[in-house]
Parts: C-alpha cells; sequence; structure tokens
C-alpha cells in the first residue's frame, strides 16, 4: 500500500460525496454525501501524516480525529435543521425548500 | 498483590457505580443492599488474602499520572503492615456495618441510596489508607468528606440533619485548608508530593537528608499544617464541634464514619507524617490530642442524648490517639486506633439497636400516619443543634431495664464498655489506653520533660472519666427500672442481621489480635530524624529526681537548640517505641490506669445504679462547672457569636456599601450619561448617521431590485456553481 492508494480510494470517495450531495432529492442522502467528502479528507490527513510527515509527528491523526468529533457536531446540527425544514414546509426535498427565491 | 489491591479497591466502587449508572432514574438497584455487601465482603477477603502477603520491605507501586514540564505527579499504593491492618479494620467494620444497615435501615424510601453511599465512601477511605503520595490521600481525603456529608445529611427531609451536614462540610474544609498550605510547602521544598521513594526520593528520605541543617521551623510549621487537616477530621478542639451535630445521621453511618474509620482517618495520617514531625510540631499535637482527650470526656458527663455521649467519648478518644503520636508512641496511637474502631464501632451499633427498639415503638403508634415509611424520622424534627432537645428515642433518662428485653445488645455493649473504660487484662482497650498512658509517661521521664509530665495526668484524668460515663450509660439504659413504662413495653431485641455483627465486634473487643502490635518485626515505626531530647535530658539520666526548675528551662525548647542537641537525642528518640512494655514506666502507668478506671467505674456505680450519691445534688453544688461541662464549654456558642455574628456583620457592612456608595456612582453615571452625551449623540445620530444610512439604503434597494433574479432559492443549483467555480478556478491556476 503507497500514498497512491489512499489518495485514489479518497478521491473516489470525494467524487461520490459530491454527486450525492449535487444529485439527491433527499436532504438525509445530501448529509450522507457530505460524510463521504469530509470522511475522504480525514483520510487524505491520516494517508500524508503516515507517509510524508516523519513518525514522530503525529499532527495528522490529531486533524482526523478533530474531522470526526466535527462530523459528529455537524450531523446533529444537520438534523435539527432537517427537522425544523420538516416542520416549516412538510418535506425535506431540498428543490420544494425554494423561499429565498429572488 | 497488585490484583488483590485492585479487588479491595474496585469492588465497592463498581457496587456504586452500578447505583450511580442504573438506578438514579428509578428507586435504584433493588438489591444494591446485596451488591453492596458482597462487595464489601470481597474487599474484605481479599485485605486478609493480601495480610499474608505483606512484604517486610515494601516498594510503592507507582504509576506516572500528570507530567507537567520537570514536574510529575505520580499516583501509586504503598502496602505495609499498618496499611494492612488499616485495610482489614476498614473493611471488616464496613462489611458489619453494611449487614446491620439491612435491619437498621429496613423500609427506608431511599435504601438502595443508603448501600451506594455507604460502598463509595468504603472505596474512599480504602484509597487513601493505600495511597502513598500526598496528592492521592488528598484525593481520598475530600471524597470521604462528601461522602460524610451525604450521610450525614441523608434524612435531609429534617432541618437538622441538613444543617449538621452542612456544619460538618465546612468545619472540616477550615482543616482542610491548612492541610492544603502544609502540602504546598512540602512541595515547594521538595517539588514532589510522594511519600516514599518510588523513581524519585520521596518526601521521607529528603527529610532525612535534611538533619541538623540549619532552620527546621518551617518543617515545624508544615508539620502543624497538615495536622491542621487531622484537627479538622478527626475532630480535635478546636474544631470538634462538628462530629457530635454529625450524629444526625443514621446510626450505622455514626458507627462507620463518625466513630471507626473516618474520623480516624486523621489519626492515621498524622501517623503517616510522623517522619516529617519535629520536636515542636510534636508537642503541638500532643497538646491538642490532650487537651482534646479531657475536654470531650468532660462533657460527655453530663450528655443524655445516647449518641451524644458516644460522639464525645469518640473525640476523646481521637485525642488520646493523637497525644499517642505527638508524644513518640507511633505503635500505641495505631495500636488504640485499630481496638477503638471495633469496640466504638459496637457501641454505635448496639446504640443503633437500642433506638431501633424504640423506633419500632413510634411506628406502631402512628400507624394512621407510616404511609411514608421514613415518618419516625420526620415526627421528631426538633432542631437539639445544643444538645437542649433530644430525641425521646435517644434520651438515656426514657430508657433504663433494658438488659432483660435485649439481652444481645446488653452483653455486646456492656463487653465494648469495659473494653474502652480500660478494665484490665481481657479487653484490648485497656492494652491500647496503657500503651499510651506508658509511651507518654516514658517520653516524660526520658526527656524529663515537664510538658509530658502535665500531658500523662490530663490522660490518666481522662481515662478515670471515661470509665464514668461510659458505666453512666450502661446503667441508665440497661439497668435499674423502667423510666418510661410504655416504650419500654414496646421494646424488643433487634433481628438477628443486627444481633450478628454486634457479637463479631464484641469478640474482636478481646485482645485477640493484639500480639501484632507488640510484634516488632510486624510494625515497625518509622524513623523522626527531627525528634530530638532537650539537650539536658542526658544530663540527667535519673529521671525520678523530677527537678521542676529545670524542667521550666525546657518550656521554651527551640528549633535552635534541638538542632543542637541533635546528636545525643537520636538514639532515645527513636528507641521510644523500642522497649515498650518492660520499662518502669509501663508499669507504673498500668497501676495508675487500673487505678483511676476502677475509680470511675465505682463513682458511677454508686451515682447511677446504687443511688447512694445524687448527680443532682453534685450538679447543684457545682453548677459553673456543671453549666460549661452542660454548654459543651460554649465552643458552639463562641462560634456563633463571634464568627457567624462577624460574617453576618460584615455582609451587612458592604450590602449597606453596596446599596448606597457603588449603586449611587452606577446611577449617576447612568443619569449624566442619558441626560448629557445621550440627548447630544441622538440627536447626531437622528439627522447625520440615519441620512446617510438611509441614503445607502435606497442606492442597495434598487440595485438588489435587478440582481434578484438570479437566486432561484433551490439549493443544489447553489452547489453547483460553487463547485463548478471551484472547478474553474483551479483550471484557471494550471493554465497560469
Amino acid at each position: 500500500m503507497t500514498l497512491q492508494h489512499y489518495l485514489v480510494i479518497s478521491a473516489i470517495l470525494f467524487s461520490l460525496g459530491i454527486f450525492a450531495v449535487l444529485t439527491r432529492r433527499n436532504a438525509i442522502s445530501i448529509l450522507m454525501g457530505i460524510e463521504l467528502i469530509l470522511n475522504s479528507c480525514n483520510l487524505n490527513f491520516v494517508a500524508f501524516s503516515r507517509f510524508v510527515t516523519p513518525p514522530e509527528n503525529i499532527d495528522g491523526q490529531i486533524i482526523a480525529i478533530f474531522g470526526i468529533v466535527l462530523a459528529a457536531a455537524e450531523a446533529a446540527v444537520f438534523l435539527a435543521i432537517i427537522l425544523a425544514i420538516y416542520r416549516e414546509f412538510g418535506s425535506i426535498r431540498p428543490d420544494e425548500v425554494d423561499t429565498l427565491k429572488g | 498483590m497488585v490484583v488483590l489491591i485492585s479487588i479491595i479497591l474496585l469492588a465497592p466502587l463498581t457496587a456504586f457505580a452500578v447505583y450511580a449508572l442504573l438506578g438514579l432514574a428509578n428507586k435504584g438497584n433493588p438489591r444494591q443492599d446485596v451488591l453492596s455487601t458482597f462487595a464489601m465482603l470481597a474487599a474484605f477477603i481479599c485485605s486478609i488474602l493480601l495480610f499474608w502477603q505483606i512484604d517486610p520491605k515494601p516498594v510503592p507501586l507507582t504509576i506516572d499520572w500528570i507530567s507537567l514540564g520537570s514536574i510529575t505527579f505520580s499516583m501509586g499504593f504503598y502496602l505495609d503492615s499498618v496499611t494492612v491492618i488499616m485495610l482489614i479494620v476498614v473493611t471488616l467494620v464496613s462489611s458489619l456495618v453494611h449487614i446491620f444497615s439491612m435491619g437498621y435501615m429496613h423500609g427506608d424510601p431511599r435504601y438502595p441510596r443508603f448501600f451506594a453511599f455507604l460502598s463509595l465512601f468504603s472505596f474512599s477511605m480504602l484509597f487513601l489508607v493505600v495511597s502513598d503520595n500526598l496528592l492521592g490521600i488528598y484525593i481520598g481525603w475530600e471524597l470521604v468528606g462528601l461522602c460524610s456529608y451525604l450521610l450525614i445529611g441523608f434524612w435531609f427531609e429534617k432541618d437538622s440533619a441538613a444543617n449538621a451536614c452542612k456544619k460538618a462540610f465546612l468545619t472540616t474544609r477550615v482543616g482542610d485548608v491548612g492541610m492544603f498550605v502544609g502540602m504546598m510547602m512540602l512541595f515547594t521544598k521538595f517539588k514532589t508530593l510522594s511519600l516514599y521513594d518510588g523513581a524519585n526520593a520521596g518526601i521521607f528520605t529528603l527529610v532525612e537528608g535534611l538533619s541538623g541543617t540549619g532552620d527546621m521551623l518551617w518543617l515545624s510549621v508544615a508539620g502543624i499544617l497538615i495536622f491542621c487537616g487531622a484537627v479538622g477530621k478527626s475532630a480535635q478542639v478546636p474544631l470538634h464541634t462538628w462530629l457530635p451535630d454529625a450524629m444526625e445521621g443514621p446510626t450505622p453511618v455514626s458507627a462507620l464514619i463518625h466513630a471507626a474509620t473516618m474520623v480516624a482517618a486523621g489519626v492515621y495520617l498524622t501517623a503517616r507524617m510522623f517522619p516529617i514531625l519535629t520536636t515542636s510540631s510534636s508537642l503541638v499535637i500532643a497538646y491538642v490530642g490532650g487537651i482534646t482527650a479531657i475536654v470531650a470526656a468532660t462533657i460527655a458527663i453530663v450528655r443524655f442524648d445516647i449518641k451524644r455521649v458516644l460522639a464525645y467519648s469518640t473525640v476523646s478518644q481521637l485525642g488520646f490517639m493523637m497525644l499517642a503520636i505527638g508524644a513518640g508512641s507511633y505503635v500505641a496511637g495505631l495500636f488504640h486506633l485499630t481496638t477503638h474502631a471495633f469496640f466504638k464501632a459496637l457501641l454505635f451499633l448496639g446504640s443503633g439497636s437500642v433506638i431501633h427498639a424504640f423506633h419500632a415503638m413510634h411506628t406502631h403508634h402512628d400507624e394512621e400516619h407510616t404511609d411514608d415509611a421514613n415518618h419516625e424520622h420526620d415526627d421528631h424534627s426538633l432542631v437539639h443543634e445544643h444538645g437542649s432537645e433530644i430525641p425521646p428515642d435517644q434520651d438515656m433518662r426514657n430508657m433504663g431495664g433494658l438488659r432483660r428485653k435485649m439481652p444481645f445488645t446488653f452483653i455486646t455493649m456492656l463487653i465494648a464498655t469495659l473494653s474502652i473504660s480500660g478494665v484490665p487484662f481481657i479487653f484490648s482497650g485497656f492494652w491500647s489506653k496503657d500503651k499510651i498512658l506508658g509511651g507518654v509517661l516514658e517520653r516524660a521521664m526520658e526527656w524529663n520533660s515537664i510538658h509530658h509530665y502535665i500531658l500523662f495526668v490530663i490522660a490518666l484524668i481522662a481515662a478515670g472519666i471515661t470509665a464514668f460515663y461510659m458505666f453512666r450509660l450502661i446503667f441508665m439504659t440497661f439497668f435499674g427500672e423502667p423510666k418510661n413504662q410504655e416504650m419500654h413495653e414496646m421494646a424488643h431485641e433487634s433481628p438477628w442481621v443486627m444481633t450478628v455483627p454486634l457479637l463479631v465486634l464484641a469478640f474482636l473487643s478481646f485482645p485477640v489480635v493484639n500480639h501484632l502490635w507488640f510484634n516488632k518485626d510486624f510494625v515497625k515505626p518509622p524513623m523522626q530524624h527531627h525528634i530530638h531530647a532537650p539537650e539536658h535530658a542526658q544530663v540527667l539520666p535519673d529521671s525520678k529526681t523530677h527537678n521542676t526548675e529545670f524542667s521550666l528551662a525546657f518550656l521554651g525548647v527551640s528549633e535552635a537548640n534541638a538542632a543542637e542537641g541533635e546528636e545525643n537525642g537520636h538514639d532515645s528518640a527513636h528507641g521510644a517505641d523500642g522497649h515498650h512494655g518492660h520499662s518502669p514506666a509501663h508499669t507504673i502507668a498500668m497501676i495508675l490506669s487500673i487505678i483511676v478506671a476502677g475509680f470511675g467505674i465505682l463513682l458511677s456505680w454508686l451515682f447511677y445504679h446504687k443511688r447512694r450519691l445524687s448527680a443532682e445534688a453534685v450538679s447543684t453544688t457545682f453548677r459553673p462547672v456543671y453549666n460549661l461541662f452542660w454548654n459543651k464549654y460554649y465552643f458552639d456558642e463562641f462560634y456563633d457569636g463571634v464568627l457567624v455574628a462577624l460574617t453576618v456583620w460584615k455582609s451587612r457592612l458592604y450590602a449597606q456599601f453596596d446599596g448606597s456608595v457603588v449603586d449611587g456612582i452606577v446611577n449617576g453615571v447612568g443619569t449624566v450619561t442619558r441626560d448629557v452625551f445621550a440627548a447630544f449623540t441622538g440627536f447626531f445620530d437622528n439627522s447625520v448617521v440615519d441620512g446617510i444610512v438611509n441614503r445607502i439604503a435606497e442606492v442597495t434597494w434598487t440595485i438588489g431590485g435587478r440582481i434578484r433574479r438570479i437566486q432561484t432559492g433551490a439549493i443544489q443549483t447553489y452547489l453547483f456553481v460553487v463547485i463548478g467555480g471551484i472547478v474553474l478556478i483551479i483550471l484557471i491556476f494550471r493554465v497560469l
């Protein structure tokens, strides 16, 4: 396993995430896409930390852990927003939520 | 060894954790009592096993806990013979109290919580006992304080209990501040809080290295400050007032925490710190102990509440232990600690058994109200903070003649009383008390020190008074005719879960394990490198030719001449515990202590059984002295009148200052701001600023109307634009 393998996996995850975010018609699926994007970043951090920086430097791992914590917090907030949107609009399809339309 | 100590500590902690994690939402684990009791019994068995494995040359089992720069705080255990004996005493008394509580607390609405708290207490106490460093001891120390608070206030519906737990917590905190400052003094000097050598040298080794180097005043001060913590926790004068009030807690709690274990923690701490005590700090400790012994004993004479008598008796006995340690009799102090733990726990559980008998009467009489099982504790919610109003089921004047009704309780309590009174030879209390008296007299003779002669006389008188008031309790409770026929009718022997612990403790009030304390290979007192006899002690080897004029000169034993006298004083100081039991001092002390105990019992018999002498007549004759004892030397009044009143007065003063000066300034500033500055800036704001803002808003409005068309409101369109933009930017950068 070399750095390249990790980066390829990470890139695939990232693209899948972007795809989900742009095309899905359900806010929960969009959240799942965002989680994929975040995890692809975490994977990059860990991979670079393992292969590029000297072994005693563990900044990459630490940031990955921060990223996981961040994802948890973000999921909590996102789900709360979805709930609020559902109460307001009776739907969680983002294309139906267009009150901001000019 | 590590496995055993882990089980000892973790078993009670687990029992508490089960309650804490599962219990709080609903009424708690219904079988918390069984769980906690088995955890304690497991800890007890492991302590016994540990006893057989004890290392003659113990090494601390430590890990580094916190590293801050160059300073590392370690955390670990130190297991020597004294520690293991303490472990056995704590786990055994705790197990028995758990079993007793199953009967005593039966039907209480917070029954599981009681056992959970007992478990937490046991864990904290055991942690305190085995810690090898001051930080660990301090953590355990504060945890037992917390448990004491929770358990004294267990029936918090009663105002008196709620007040008592706050009083206990705050009073001990006064001592703890001193202890913390003492710890910090040692820390600044030695850069470590470990007591024993681990990876680095511990405090005791470092103290040894200080021998004879210059001014040792700071070490005396540090020793006394740490002793302050013990003064609070072990209820020594002047911080003893919380312990009698702590009797508001359930009686098993009084037996476990406020008689056998937690209050003895102060004595244990002082004994642990033995190597850092200097001549003058030892003397302070000895005096505090001696004064406590006699003050508390005299207060106990006139109390009528059975639990208060025992509470003051506990304070007095703790004074004896402190006196022993202050006089250099390390072994005697700890020996008395263990014997006292057993017989005083027995006395408290016995009194609990008596109170329980009367409780039953209460519930019977108030049957129409017993929807709440806790009722019997509520219906006498008298405020008896000053001992003037006593709950009827604890008032010895309502008792009498109970020996036929409660034979087991009577016999076991009688054994404990004989033990605490110092009835010779077949009771453990005699041996330990005699060892203390002998130790003090020995020190007095060796050093030809008037201080220790005074302390010996004080301790002897206190021992006599102890015998007197303990037999007063027995005679008033169990002998004579019933005073309150109605209550007497209802009294009954307690169930077996309550009598079995009494019998076990009664067995331990005989000298069954004494030989351990007389085995010099098993219990070795640590070296005291900074204890010195006054330099004249060697000049006068014949201490019988006691010369008052000479001794008066020693009243000012200063640090300076103590350092000079180090060489010649060394041997005698270290030998203090070495030749116990054979020296003339011990023979004299033994004979005298038998005489005073006999005298105390005789007087008690004449006053309270034969009625040849009238207690009322004596109290009238010596009215001022009686009043002094009855009002407990006015300690509470002093604290209320001086400290509390001062605080309240100070608060009023501050409130007044706040109301007039601070509020005046604030209001004045406010008025000026509003009427002067605000008027001006308001005008400026309305004309100039609003004008500019309105112009800008109009421009924005016009532009916004034009470009609002590009907002579709669909979030995914935005995202597409964002990502497209990013891709565009990346492409541009590649091209450039």
